[in-house]
């Protein structure tokens, strides 16, 4: 158990007396300083996915913890720290993608290519999978955003149904129609683009 | 329900429907040192988000005579607003009376108008008066009659010159 999961189960209690303000505040910093370690690359994962560009996916997780840091007193309410802060990263990348309308650096096949693993490819191989997925990519960017944003979610293996609708503040069927919505429209472009080659 | 759509994912998706790319991209590591970044940055954040703050030492010694201290800012508060309300009290001096003016009382209405005591008299325009044949009266014998005016005078009388035989002039023949 973690130093967060056993503050917050409640057998390592915060004490909220005044008079231990600075006991409170150290308590506070290494309940957070858990998180990050715990978390950061989950959250990390989860911008780069939405940004597809590593310095801004980094930027997005020292923010959403800095927000963390200046909402530390109510640490203590929050059920599911990771639901919690997925959220908080999701909700600042797709404020960051709708203000920066940047492309995204994996655009390119090229840096695609350098991204994505590549273990016994060869470099013919490699280079028509990255050509595969920059098309794919492309695809579900021209998807309506609540479908793309159920399936750029549901990508994630450690992101249940019922998290995504808690990240997303939908339901869950909600989650599931747009989800089949999402892979049915993915369908239609993949094979129209097939068709056109 | 806690389900998971990665199975569910699995089973509907073919290899080509995309959601291969995605799960790819979502597995990708996170860059080595992270966590010491986060960790920096957060180091590095100013502490307090609290815009007004006692200092740590005044907060503590604050909560402990918190009630006191309520008490006081209390009674504080009262004696600047009675205070403030009694210096503009003590300064008003009473102006002169001023003059009245009596307005008349409106009339009392009792709904819808009323005629006031006022009697109609309907305004007509004196006829032509009929002069009665039988009986003149003193005035009518006394006054003598009007003159005529000289055009009608004339042309009355060449009418009756016109109808009485005109002397003929005696013709030598």
């Amino acid at each position: 158990m973690s130093t967060s999961q056993a503050i917050y189960a409640g057998w390592m209690e915060i004490p909220t007396s005044a008079v231990n303000e600075e006991a409170r505040r150290r308590t506070e910093d290494a309940a957070i300083s858990a998180l990050v370690d715990q978390y950061a690359g989950a959250l990390y994962r989860v911008a780069y996915s939405v940004l597809r560009n590593s310095t801004d996916a980094e930027d997005a997780v020292q923010e959403a913890f800095l927000r963390v840091l200046r909402h530390r007193d109510t640490l203590a309410e929050v059920r599911d720290h990771r639901v919690w802060l997925i959220r908080i990263v999701w909700n600042i990348v797709l404020d960051r993608k709708r203000r920066a309308k940047t492309r995204p650096e994996t655009d390119d096949v090229s840096e695609l290519a350098r991204v994505l693993p590549s273990t016994g490819l060869s470099a013919e191989e490699l280079a028509s999978a990255a050509e595969h997925h920059a098309h794919v990519l492309k695809c579900v960017e021209q998807l309506p955003a609540k479908e793309r944003e159920v399936l750029l979610l549901s990508a994630f293996d450690e992101l249940s149904s019922v998290e995504i609708a808690a990240v997303l503040g939908i339901t869950e069927s909600s989650v599931r129609s747009r989800l089949f919505r999402a892979r049915n429209l993915m369908a239609k472009l993949l094979e129209h683009d097939r068709s056109l080659r | 329900m806690n389900t998971n759509l990665h199975n569910a994912m699995s089973s509907d998706s073919g290899p080509n429907s995309g959601e291969d790319t995605l799960r790819l991209i979502a597995g990708l590591p996170a860059p080595a040192g992270l966590e010491e970044r986060v960790h920096k940055a957060l180091r590095a954040a100013p502490r307090s988000g609290r815009v007004l703050a006692w200092p740590a030492k005044f907060r503590a010694k604050a909560a402990l005579e918190s009630n006191w201290m309520r008490a006081a800012a209390a009674a504080a508060i009262v004696f600047v607003v009675v205070g403030g309300g009694w210096g503009v009290y003590s300064r008003v001096q009473p102006g002169p009376a001023g003059k009245v003016i009596v307005m008349p009382q409106p009339m009392p209405s009792s709904g819808g108008f009323s005629g006031a005591g006022a009697i109609r008299t309907p305004a007509t325009i004196p006829g032509p008066k009929v002069r009665d044949q039988g009986t003149k009266g003193p005035r009518d014998q006394e006054t003598p009659p009007a003159k005529k005016p000289a055009a009608p005078k004339k042309a009355a009388t060449s009418q009756h010159s016109a109808s009485a035989p005109t002397p003929q002039p005696a013709v030598s023949q």
